[in-house]
C-alpha cells in the first residue's frame, strides 16, 4: 500500500514534501501512474497536485498569460483566448492522447514528463514559454529551453514544483501551424513534430519564424539555420526545400520501436514543405 | 482511508486503500462490474466512467482522489427501466457486439453530447478516439451517437 | 416484437451489456476466492533446471507455489497435438512459457511472490525463422522435429503446364504475427465443489472440448467437469483451445475447496496468447494468353511458434485457398507448420487464409498487369462458379456467388469514378484505388464431423429456452438463435430465452470457430424447434380432442384451432406435460465434401473443405507524400454467404472483420527480437481507433445455401482477408509501388513515394 497525499492547498503541499521527501507528485496520473504499474518507478508516497486551487487557472498578466500547470489539456482546449491567440498549441494539444486523456492529464505533466515527444513542447517552445518553478521558499521563473534538461530530466531540484507557465501572446496577424506524425490518428506516440509561428510582412515574406521539432532529439529542438534560411523569402517550395536539408542536417533523431532514426529525419525536413505558400489554411490569431 | 463520494447517485463512505485503483474498488468493493478493465494503462477506454460529469479512466485513479467526487458509472446511466437515449440508439443500431467496449463507449459518448450536442460524424470520431473497440470497426457506433444526439434534440432534453 | 428471420431484429444481449448487466467471465468474484497467476520463463529457448520458491512461499498471502511435478495427469494440453505443458518440465520454449504457478489470497501478495520465484535456467540458442528450424542441423523442439506438419495439394500436372503460360509471374510475401487483441483477456474461475465437480466459468471458445483437454493434462474425469461459458468479451480464435483452463484447473486441486480465479493482464494476453501465424509465401503463377489461370506453385511456410495449437490446420486451410477463389487447372501447392521459439501461432479468424489472401491477389494484380488486363475483370473471368473445380481440384457444388460480388462491385461509384477522384488529389497526397478477391471455409472440412445438438425446453410458464452450446463472442450467434427459434415456433422476442453455454445443461457442439456456429448449431436448432413444434400440435391435439393436426396452429403463446378458434395456453400445455416431455433434442451434422481428390494426405483433419463465403473488396487509400502514412478513406466489402438471416448482424461482422484485417495492413505486427516481444501492450501494439478507419461500407450478395439454416452460411472471416491486399494494391495504384511486406507502415511507404510514381490514372 502506498500513502496518497492531496493537500488542498500550497502551504498543505510544503508541509507533505518536506515530511515525505521521496514522494512523487502527479496530476493526472497519466504518465507516473501507468510507469509504477510497469514498475519503472516505485515511489514510497504520491502527493496528488489537483486539489491546489493555485495551480490552476488561467490569466493575464500584463503581456503574458499565466497558465496554471494543473489546467487540464481539455480546460486549455476549451479555453477561448487559447483558441484565439494561441492556435499553435491548441492544435497540439487536441493531438495529445485521446478524450479522456486529456480530460486527466495536464500542461504541466506533460511538462514534467519531459518527454521527447511530448506534444505540448515544441509549441511552447516556438511560444517562447517561460516556466514558474515554485518551492517552499519561493519561485523562479526559467525559459522552457532551461527547464527541460534532456529525456525525462526537467531543471526541478528536490521540493519543488512546476506551478506555471507564463506565454506571450504572439502579435496578431502571427501564423501557427503544427503537425505531428503518428503510427495511427489517435493515441499515438509523436514519431516527428512540428510546430510554426511565422510572421509575414506585408508582401508575405517571412518577417519572423520560429520553427520547433519535437521526437527527433533528446529535447525539442529549434534550428537558428533553418529560421534565418527562410527570413526575408517567401515560402516556396524551393525555399522551403532548401530549409528542409538544413532541418534535416540539424535533427538528432534516434532508432526506437516507432520508427527509424532515418525515417524521422527524413520527415522532419518533409514537414516544412507543408508550409508552402499555396497549401497553407488560414490559421492566423 | 475513509473515502466520501457519491456513486450514481448515492452517497457512500468507503474504507479503501489510498492507492487502490478506483476501477479495482467500483468493480469489487461496489460490485460495479459494468466498468471494465482492458488494459490497466489508459489505452483503450474500456474503464470509462463519469467523474463530475467528464469522461475519466478508472485505471488511473486513486482512490485518494475519489473524496468529495460524483461518479457515473454504466449502471448509474439509465432511469429505472428506461434506457438513456444513447444506451437505446446503441441497442437499435448495432453497435454492440461483444459488449466490453460498450460502457465506456457509451459514457463516452453521453461526455460527448453533453459537450457538442449537434456533433459531425468526425466529431463524433473524435470524441470516441480514446475508446478502443475491436469488433465493430465503429462504423456503427458512430451512428448510433449520431441517431442519440438527433433523439435528444428532438426530446430538448442534454444527454 | 416478433422474431423473423430476415429482420434487422437488435441483438438479444444489447440491452444488458448497454446497461452494464451483462456478467462476463472476468466479472465474476465468487466469496472466498482465491487469486491465481503465473511466473513465465521470460527466455525463449532454455533448459530448466529448476525452480527456486521459497521466497515466494514465505510471501503473507500466499497458499501455494507449483511447479510442473505438482501436475496429477500428463501435464500435456493442445486441441490436436497435445505438446504443451501446463507447466514447464525440463524445457522453455517460449518467452510465455508458463513455469509455475501461485496461488495467494490477493493480488499484491500475488505480484510480490511471482517477482520472488527464482528460475534455474541454461539459455539456449533460439530458433527464430523457419529456415533456421527446418535446418537438419537445428535442435528439435519437439520430439517429431521442427516441422509440426508438411504437406502438398495437387492437382493437374503443373511442371507441364509452364510451357503454356503466356505469361509467368512470381513473388514473395511475408507477414508478422498478429494479436487477437479482444477486450476482455484470457480468464476464469475454478472451482473444486463438494461434490467432487470441477466447475469453470471460463471466457472460452469451446467449453465441451476444454473439459477434454483439462482431463487429459490432469488426469481428472472429464464427466466431473463443468465448464460454463457466459458471453466473451471477444475471442476471434485467441480463446479457442486451453488458455486458462488448465492452470486454473490445477489451482482449484489446491484451494481448499475455495473458488479460483485469473485473469491474464494485458501484457500478459500479448506474450503467453495464442497469434496468427507469421507466414512466408512463395508465388508463381502462369496464364494463358486469354487471361485465363493455368499453373500456380506455391509454398507457403508458417510459423507456428513454441506448440502446436491448431497449426497444422491453419496451414491446411491456408494452402487449400492458396490459388484463391478462382479455377486453376494446374497447381502445386505446398506448406510447412514450423515450430520456433517465438509465440504460439494458433487460431485467428481468418485461419491461413488471410496470409494466402495477401499473396494470391498480389499475385492477380501482377498478373493483371503483365497482360493489360483490367485487374476486375480478370478476376470476374477467371472466379469460381458453382460447378467448377477449385484449385484444389474440389467441385463447388454448394453456393458460389463470387461473380455477383464482382458484378456489384463493377456497378459501385467507388470503382467506376476512381479515376477522377484520383486525379482530385489534394496537395502532398496521392490516391490510389485496389481490389481483392476473397474467400473463407466454413466449418471444420473432413476428418472431424462438425456437429452440434440443439435443446430447446417448453417452460412451465409456457415461453421456450433455448440451451445455446457454442460460445457467443460477440458474432451474436446467441441472437440469431433466438431468431430461428422465432421464425420456426412463431413466438415473439419475449418468449424466447436463451441460456449460453453451460456444459451440464447444453450438448457438446463443438467450437465457437471456423464461421460454423450459426450454420451448424442453427440447423439442429430448426430440427429441435421443428420437433417441438410437432410435439406441440400433437400434444394440443390430445388435450383439445382433435383429430387433424393440419386444423392447428402454433401461434405466439399458444396452440389455436384454426376451424374453431380455440386457444389453448403454452403455460396449459407445459402444466400437462411432464418435464421430459417438455425437451426436444436435435443434431446436426455438417456435410463434407463427397470428391476428395487423391491430394493432400498429409491432412488427417480438414481437407477439404466444401463451404465458402466469397468477397469483392474495395479499398480507396489517400497517402501522405511527406510521411508515407496511408489513410483509408473509403472502403467496401460486398460479400456472399447465402441469405442473410439478420442484415444487421450481417453487416456487424463484415464491418468488424474488415476492421480487423484493416489494423493487420496498416499498423498491427508483434514486434520480435530474439524471441521476445517488444510491443506486449496496447501502447505499442497498434489497433485501430475510431480516426483510423473509415466509413466500412457491407453490401450483401445473396444466394441460397440449400443446406443452411434458412439458406445462410457463416460469414464471420471472409471480411478479415481482403483489407492487407485490397490496400496494398491501392498503394500501388497510388505509388506505383507493391509491397510484399505488412505492415503498410508511414516508413516502408514514404519509401516507396520517392520513387517517381505514376501520372495518375496511368497504369504501370
Amino acid at each position: 500500500m502506498t500513502a496518497v497525499f492531496t493537500p488542498t492547498s500550497l502551504d498543505a503541499l510544503w508541509q507533505v514534501l518536506a515530511a515525505h521527501p521521496n514522494a512523487l507528485p502527479y496530476a493526472g496520473g497519466t504518465d507516473l501512474l501507468v510507469k509504477r504499474r510497469a514498475g519503472l518507478i516505485d515511489p514510497p508516497a504520491l502527493v496528488h497536485l489537483g486539489r491546489i486551487p493555485a495551480l490552476r487557472g488561467i490569466r493575464a498578466e500584463g503581456d503574458w498569460l499565466r497558465l496554471g500547470a494543473g489546467c487540464t489539456h481539455r480546460e486549455l482546449l476549451a479555453e477561448p483566448r487559447i483558441r484565439q491567440a494561441l492556435p499553435v498549441l491548441a492544435q497540439a494539444l487536441a493531438t495529445l492522447g485521446s478524450p479522456p486523456i486529456r480530460a486527466m492529464g495536464t500542461l504541466g505533466g506533460n511538462l514534467c514528463t519531459a518527454s521527447p515527444a511530448g506534444d505540448a513542447l515544441p509549441p511552447l517552445y516556438v511560444l517562447d514559454a517561460d516556466t514558474e518553478i515554485l518551492g517552499a521558499g519561493g519561485s523562479r521563473r526559467l525559459p522552457i529551453r532551461d527547464f527541460i534538461r534532456g529525456p525525462g530530466q526537467t531543471a526541478l531540484g528536490a521540493g519543488e514544483i512546476l506551478s506555471a507557465v507564463y506565454v506571450r501572446t504572439p502579435p496578431p496577424g502571427s501564423w501557427h501551424h503544427f503537425e505531428k506524425v503518428g503510427l495511427r490518428n489517435a493515441l499515438a506516440c509523436s514519431l516527428v513534430s512540428l510546430a510554426a509561428l511565422i510572421r509575414f510582412d506585408a508582401e508575405r515574406r517571412v518577417a519572423e519564424a520560429r520553427l520547433a521539432w519535437g521526437s527527433v532529439g533528446p529535447t525539442v529542438i529549434r534550428c537558428p539555420a533553418v529560421e534565418g534560411r527562410l527570413l526575408g523569402e517567401r515560402l516556396t517550395p524551393a525555399v522551403l526545400a532548401e530549409a528542409a536539408q538544413l532541418a534535416r542536417q540539424a535533427v538528432q533523431p534516434i532508432d526506437d520501436l516507432r520508427a527509424e532514426a532515418d525515417y524521422r529525419r527524413q520527415v522532419a525536413g518533409n514537414l516544412l514543405l507543408r508550409l508552402a505558400g499555396d497549401t497553407q489554411v488560414e490559421r492566423f490569431s | 482511508m475513509k473515502i466520501q463520494l457519491k456513486v450514481n447517485g448515492q452517497d457512500l463512505e468507503l474504507e479503501a486503500p489510498p492507492d487502490r485503483r478506483a476501477v479495482d474498488l467500483l468493480r469489487e468493493e461496489l460490485g460495479l462490474t459494468g466498468v471494465k478493465e482492458a488494459c490497466g494503462s489508459g489505452e483503450c477506454g474500456s474503464c470509462t466512467i463519469l467523474v463530475d460529469g467528464e469522461a475519466r479512466l478508472a485505471c488511473l485513479l486513486l482512490a485518494a482522489q475519489l473524496e468529495g467526487q460524483a461518479i457515473t458509472t454504466i449502471e448509474g446511466l439509465a432511469q429505472g427501466e428506461e434506457l438513456h437515449p444513447v444506451q437505446q440508439a446503441f441497442v437499435e443500431l448495432g453497435a454492440v457486439q461483444c459488449g466490453y467496449c460498450t460502457p465506456g463507449m457509451i459514457l463516452a459518448a453521453v461526455d460527448l453530447l453533453r459537450a457538442n450536442p449537434d456533433p459531425s460524424p468526425e466529431e463524433i470520431r473524435v470524441g470516441l478516439s480514446g475508446n478502443l473497440c475491436r469488433c465493430t470497426g465503429y462504423q456503427m457506433i458512430v451512428e448510433a451517437v449520431a441517431a442519440a444526439a438527433r433523439a435528444l434534440r428532438d426530446q430538448g432534453r442534454s444527454a | 416484437m416478433m422474431l423473423e428471420i430476415g429482420q434487422a431484429a437488435p441483438r438479444a444481449d444489447a440491452r444488458a451489456k448497454v446497461t452494464g448487466a451483462e456478467r462476463f467471465a472476468s466479472d465474476h468474484y465468487p466469496p472466498g476466492l482465491v487469486w491465481a497467476g503465473v511466473r513465465r520463463a521470460g527466455v525463449p529457448h532454455a533448459r530448466l533446471r529448476g525452480v527456486e520458491s521459497q521466497a515466494a512461499r514465505a510471501v503473507p498471502g500466499v497458499l501455494a507455489v507449483l511447479i510442473a511435478r505438482d501436475v496429477p495427469g500428463t501435464n500435456r494440453q493442445g486441441i490436436v497435438h497435445k505438446d504443451q505443458p501446463v507447466l514447464a518440465e525440463d524445457l522453455v520454449r517460449h518467452a510465455g512459457e508458463a513455469v509455475a504457478l501461485i496461488l495467494a489470497e490477493d493480488r499484491a501478495a500475488l505480484r510480490r511472490a511471482l517477482a520472488l520465484i527464482e528460475l534455474d535456467l541454461e539459455p539456449l540458442p533460439p530458433l527464430l525463422d523457419v529456415d533456421a528450424a527446418l535446418d537438419p542441423a537445428a535442435p528439435s523442439l519437439h520430439d517429431r522435429g521442427n516441422c509440426l506438419l508438411a504437406a502438398e495439394i495437387v492437382a493437374g500436372q503443373v511442371d507441364a503446364a509452364w510451357a503454356d503460360c503466356a505469361v509467368v509471374v512470381e513473388g514473395e510475401f511475408h507477414l508478422p504475427f498478429q494479436d487477437h487483441a479482444f477486450l476482455e483477456t484470457q480468464n476464469g474461475v475454478a472451482q473444486l465443489l463438494p461434490d467432487g465437480v470441477l466447475t469453470l466459468t471460463v471466457s472460452t471458445q469451446a467449453p465441451f472440448r476444454d473439459r477434454f483437454e483439462i482431463a487429459h493434462a490432469l488426469g481428472l474425469d472429464v464427466l466431473r467437469i463443468r465448464v460454463i461459458c457466459p458471453y466473451l468479451g471477444g475471442g476471434f480464435g485467441g480463446k479457442d483451445g486451453a488458455t486458462v483452463q488448465c492452470l486454473l484447473a490445477l489451482a482449484a486441486l489446491h484451494a481448499g475447496g475455495r473458488p479460483v480465479k485469473m485473469v491474464w493482464e494485458r501484457e500478459e494476453a500479448m506474450i503467453a496468447g495464442y497469434k496468427r501465424h507469421a507466414a512466408r509465401l512463395r508465388y508463381r503463377l502462369g496464364a494463358l494468353a486469354d487471361g485465363s489461370l493455368h499453373a500456380l506453385d506455391c509454398q507457403l511456410h508458417f510459423d507456428t511458434g513454441a506448440y502446436a495449437h491448431l497449426g497444422g490446420e491453419v496451414m491446411e486451410l491456408g494452402l487449400e485457398h492458396a490459388g484463391g477463389p478462382y479455377r486453376i487447372p494446374h497447381t502445386r501447392m505446398r506448406g510447412w507448420a514450423v515450430y520456433t521459439n517465438h509465440p504460439i501461432g494458433g487460431a485467428m479468424r481468418g485461419f491461413g487464409v488471410c496470409q494466402a489472401s495477401f499473396a494470391f491477389e498480389g499475385m492477380m494484380d501482377r498478373l493483371a498487369a503483365a497482360l493489360g488486363r483490367d485487374p476486375l475483370d480478370l478476376r470476374r473471368q477467371n472466379a469460381l462458379r458453382r460447378g467448377d473445380r477449385n484449385c484444389a481440384g474440389v467441385t463447388q457444388v454448394h453456393s458460389t456467388g463470387l461473380v455477383a460480388c464482382l458484378e456489384t462491385l463493377s456497378r459501385q461509384p467507388l470503382w467506376r469514378e476512381r479515376r477522377a477522384w484520383q486525379a482530385a488529389a489534394p496537395p502532398f497526397k496521392r490516391r490510389g484505388v485496389g481490389i481483392a478477391a476473397v474467400f473463407n471455409a466454413m466449418g471444420y472440412g473432413r476428418g472431424l464431423p462438425d456437429a452440434a445438438i440443439a435443446k430447446v425446453e417448453l417452460t412451465s410458464a409456457g415461453t421456450f429456452r433455448v440451451y445455446n452450446a457454442v460460445a457467443d463472442m460477440g458474432q451474436g450467434n446467441a441472437s440469431a438463435f433466438a431468431q430461428i427459434a422465432g421464425q420456426v415456433l412463431c413466438q415473439t422476442a419475449a418468449a424466447i430465452e436463451l441460456v449460453q453455454p453451460d456444459t451440464a445443461l447444453a450438448l457438446p457442439s463443438g467450437s465457437s470457430s471456423a464461421g460454423r456456429t450459426t450454420y451448424t448449431y442453427g440447423n439442429a436448432l430448426i430440427r429441435a424447434c421443428e420437433a417441438m413444434k410437432a410435439k406441440l400440435l400433437q400434444r394440443a391435439s390430445l388435450f383439445l380432442f382433435v383429430d387433424e393436426l393440419a386444423s392447428l396452429a402454433l401461434l405466439p403463446g399458444k396452440v389455436r384451432h384454426m376451424p374453431t378458434g380455440r386457444d389453448l395456453p403454452l403455460g396449459r400445455i407445459a402444466a400437462l406435460l411432464p418435464e421430459a416431455d417438455r425437451v426436444s433434442i436435435e443434431q446436426f451434422v455438417m456435410p463434407v465434401a463427397q470428391d476428395v481428390p487423391a491430394t493432400g494426405k498429409a491432412f488427417l483433419i480438414g481437407f477439404p473443405h466444401v463451404f465458402f463465403a466469397y468477397a469483392a473488396h474495395l479499398a480507396r487509400v489517400e497517402i501522405d507524400e511527406l510521411t508515407g502514412k496511408v489513410d483509408v478513406t473509403d472502403y467496401l466489402a460486398v460479400t456472399e454467404a447465402g441469405r442473410v438471416l439478420n442484415p444487421r448482424n450481417f453487416a456487424q461482422q463484415v464491418q468488424g472483420a474488415v476492421a480487423q484485417g484493416i489494423g493487420y495492413a496498416l499498423s498491427e505486427e508483434l514486434r520480435l527480437r530474439e524471441g521476445q516481444i517488444l510491443n506486449p501492450d496496447f501502447a505499442r501494439y497498434l489497433i485501430p481507433t475510431s480516426l483510423d478507419l473509415p466509413a466500412i461500407q457491407s453490401l450483401a450478395v445473396e444466394t441460397v445455401e440449400e443446406t443452411g439454416p434458412f439458406g445462410m452460411k457463416g460469414v464471420g472471416e471472409v471480411g478479415v482477408n481482403g483489407p492487407l491486399p485490397a490496400i496494398a494494391g491501392a498503394i500501388e495504384d497510388a505509388l506505383g509501388l507493391r509491397l510484399h511486406q505488412g505492415p503498410f507502415k508511414p516508413q516502408r511507404v514514404l519509401a516507396g513515394v520517392g520513387q517517381p510514381g505514376p501520372v495518375p490514372g496511368e497504369r504501370p
